[in-house]
């Protein structure tokens, strides 16, 4: 009791002016100097210093000290250069669809157009759209497209959650062997399952549904955790699961939570950026998918399906003639302008979201 | 009047575990094993009664006598036309092509790791084709458009394709040591735009490793005064080796759903054309081919791969 009473009187006196007396009557030998790199042998120029150190070296020590800077000096330069050489491959299909989509076709025939399109028209854009089927009302791609997409992207991202965390926090006979499924679903290809589900489809219940052109012929995979790249998605939630602590769901058991109430309540509200990620590429995947889409669909249009098809309904629909005879160099112009129409609206999903797609990943916990 | 036996917990568990994964069961016997089951039963099959557009699918086995149970097969690498031909060309591009994706997108990964300004910027450019390069815009921008019946795709490939690597090799003096080689060299440098345009997703898993790297590791080597080159060497491969093997194997499997796979564009023509069985003959010899060339490559890489022990 005393000492603790007496502590703070002592104490007391100690602010920043008799500190710094204090510390004046410490020998300077026992304080390290600590001197700014600058002015490392008595305020020398960091050029200097570095001379007057390279005097103490060997001749290798020297090269090899130089070697370093050139190397330093240099990598930028060659680190811009090939990542703008690279950037440039990636972004001149791009350029080119904006350059081509909006000129006019007999551009084409100008050598002295490369780039800078001389007739900027829309005409092309709307004739591509019209080809496209995207002005009709009914059987319209880009609807159906969405339709498909978001509604399938939602089911599958809940189920393949709800089957990730089954697989990452339960212990069960026969896990090892399921698992194993899920690396099969991941292995094999599309085409080898569309096949027979084809005609599983086509024949649906015993002959009494026919889902071919159905929608729900890609909606009830989905909703059973078998869409496109389901594996995948299982693989990456189950990662992701795995990685949360395991004291979150004791605490929860001991609230009084089931299972059920603790992935509900504190596993879903931790996984946000992990389920919007995962239902990012998703939507990427669903809206790219060409195999699924022509294996199940004849009539039934999607955006993928009519880009494909772009080539042969061009005839038809601008020239009105199944044998027109438009030279392929014209033709580009319609195609690009197609490639863009179809990409944009990921475009801008990309630019939006971007930091979800990047991040996401590297946070999932797939690594490691 | 007893008490209702309360089940352990671990038992509870277990039983909450088959719960959730139920829905997913479900899903996969019915979309998945069924089907595997059924398209590889499609390979014995006799494709001419195996059609559903002509009232309903007879599925009748071929006999087993005379090696005709392997028709489909037979067919597939001897009478169609076009799939022998197309399985070469796709199984060697694969090959080609593999190990420079790997390669190409561990030194991008690596350098995007580097701070840097506009890094975030070269960062959205570089994963680009995650979005893009699945769907069928890839096939009309990568200049396949021969393909689709134009044959201006040489506008686009005339960006890429130049002969200066040709010209540099022959200016070198080793044009003629080996022709193989230069072939090799020549279709890296002009599939360069393939090469972009199929490493976003590779990219991300690799720098996702990259940045999981411990600090301690990175402190240490600077201690001991490691070179970059050394650095990369002992401690950037070492850690990302396992992603190596995942990446490997993402590879491959893009490379199945590709849509300019021509063996899958067969596969799939085949498919339209009512001819299941042929069909499903195809597409397993192909995955099959694919995956003990791959499991084989797994197993070898096995032995070098660095798991990290916590």
């Amino acid at each position: 009791m005393k000492k603790k009473t007496a502590l703070p009187v002592q104490e007391t006196p100690v602010t920043p002016a008799p500190a710094a007396s204090e510390r004046a009557q410490v020998p300077d030998s026992a304080i390290p100097v600590v001197h700014e790199e600058h002015v490392i042998g008595d305020g020398m120029s960091k050029k200097e210093a570095m001379q007057k150190r390279m005097q103490n070296m060997t001749r290798s020590e020297i090269n090899a000290l130089r070697r370093k800077q050139a190397m330093e000096a240099c990598w930028p330069v060659f680190r811009f250069l090939i990542l703008f050489g690279l950037g440039f491959v990636i972004l001149t299909p791009l350029l080119f669809m904006i350059s081509y989509g909006f000129r006019d076709n007999a551009d084409m025939h100008d050598p002295t157009i490369i780039w800078i399109p001389r007739h900027l028209t829309l005409r092309i854009m709307k004739e591509t759209m019209k080809a496209m089927g995207m002005m009709q009302s009914k059987n319209n791609p880009i609807i159906n497209t969405l339709v498909l997409n978001v509604g399938c992207s939602i089911c599958q991202v809940i189920t393949c959650a709800i089957t990730g965390y089954g697989f990452a926090r339960f212990q069960f006979k026969g896990k090892k062997l399921l698992f194993g499924i899920v690396i099969l679903m991941i292995l094999v290809p599309t085409q080898i399952i569309s096949i027979p589900l084809n005609s599983t489809f086509r024949h649906f219940l015993f002959d009494h549904f026919n889902l071919i052109d159905s929608m729900l012929a890609m909606y009830l995979p989905a909703l059973t955790a078998n869409g496109i790249r389901s594996g995948l998605m299982i693989f990456i939630f189950r990662q992701f699961f795995r990685g949360l602590p395991k004291e979150l769901e004791d605490a929860a058991y001991l609230d009084g939570c089931g299972p059920f109430g603790t992935f509900w309540k504190v596993m879903i509200p931790n996984a946000g950026s992990s389920f919007l990620t995962v239902f990012l590429f998703s939507i990427v995947w669903y809206w790219n998918d060409y195999y699924v889409a022509s294996a199940f669909f004849t009539n039934l249009k999607t955006i993928s399906l009519v880009l494909k098809n772009l080539d042969g309904t061009l005839n038809l629909s601008i020239f009105n003639n199944a044998n027109a005879n438009i030279s392929a160099r014209e033709k580009i112009v319609w195609l690009e302008a197609g490639c863009l129409i179809s990409i944009t609206p990921l475009l801008i999903l990309y630019t939006c979201l971007q930091k979800y797609f990047t991040e996401g990943i590297e946070r999932s916990g797939l690594v490691g | 009047m007893h008490e209702p036996v309360k089940m352990p917990y671990e038992r509870r568990k277990a039983l909450y575990g088959y719960g959730f994964i139920s829905i997913w069961l479900i899903g996969t016997v019915l979309w998945f094993l069924v089907p595997l089951f059924e398209s590889f039963c499609y390979c014995f099959m006799d494709n001419t009664l195996l059609r559903p557009d002509e009232g309903g699918m007879k599925k009748i086995w071929l006999s087993f006598a005379g090696g005709q149970w392997l028709s489909n097969f037979k067919f597939a690498f001897a009478a169609d036309p076009y799939f022998k031909q197309y399985l070469i060309s796709v199984l060697k591009d694969t090959a080609l092509t593999t190990p420079m994706i790997l390669i190409f997108s561990l030194f991008i990964a690596v350098i995007l790791n580097q701070k840097f300004k506009g890094r975030g910027f070269a960062r959205a450019i570089f994963f680009l084709p995650v979005i893009i390069a699945t769907g069928p815009v890839y096939n009309i921008i990568s200049g396949d458009i021969a393909a689709t019946g134009a044959d201006s795709g040489a506008q686009f490939s005339t960006l890429f394709e130049t002969d200066i690597v040709d010209k540099l090799l022959e200016f070198l003096g080793v044009m003629n040591i080996n022709a193989q080689l230069t072939d090799v060299i020549n279709s890296v440098v002009t599939n360069i735009f393939g090469l972009v345009w199929s490493s976003g997703i590779q990219i991300l898993i690799f720098l996702a490793a990259l940045q999981n790297i411990p600090v301690s590791a990175k402190e240490a080597a600077s201690m001991e005064g490691a070179t970059a080159w050394e650095y990369f060497w002992k401690i950037t491969l070492p850690y990302v080796s396992p992603m190596i093997l995942a990446n490997f194997i993402y590879t491959i499997i893009d490379s199945f759903t590709k849509t300019n796979n021509a063996v899958m564009a067969r596969v799939l023509e085949k498919q339209l054309g009512w001819d299941f069985a042929q069909a499903a003959a195809m597409a397993w010899s192909y995955f099959a081919i694919v995956m003990i060339v791959v499991g084989i490559i797994v197993m070898l890489m096995n032995r070098y791969v660095f798991y990290e022990v916590d």
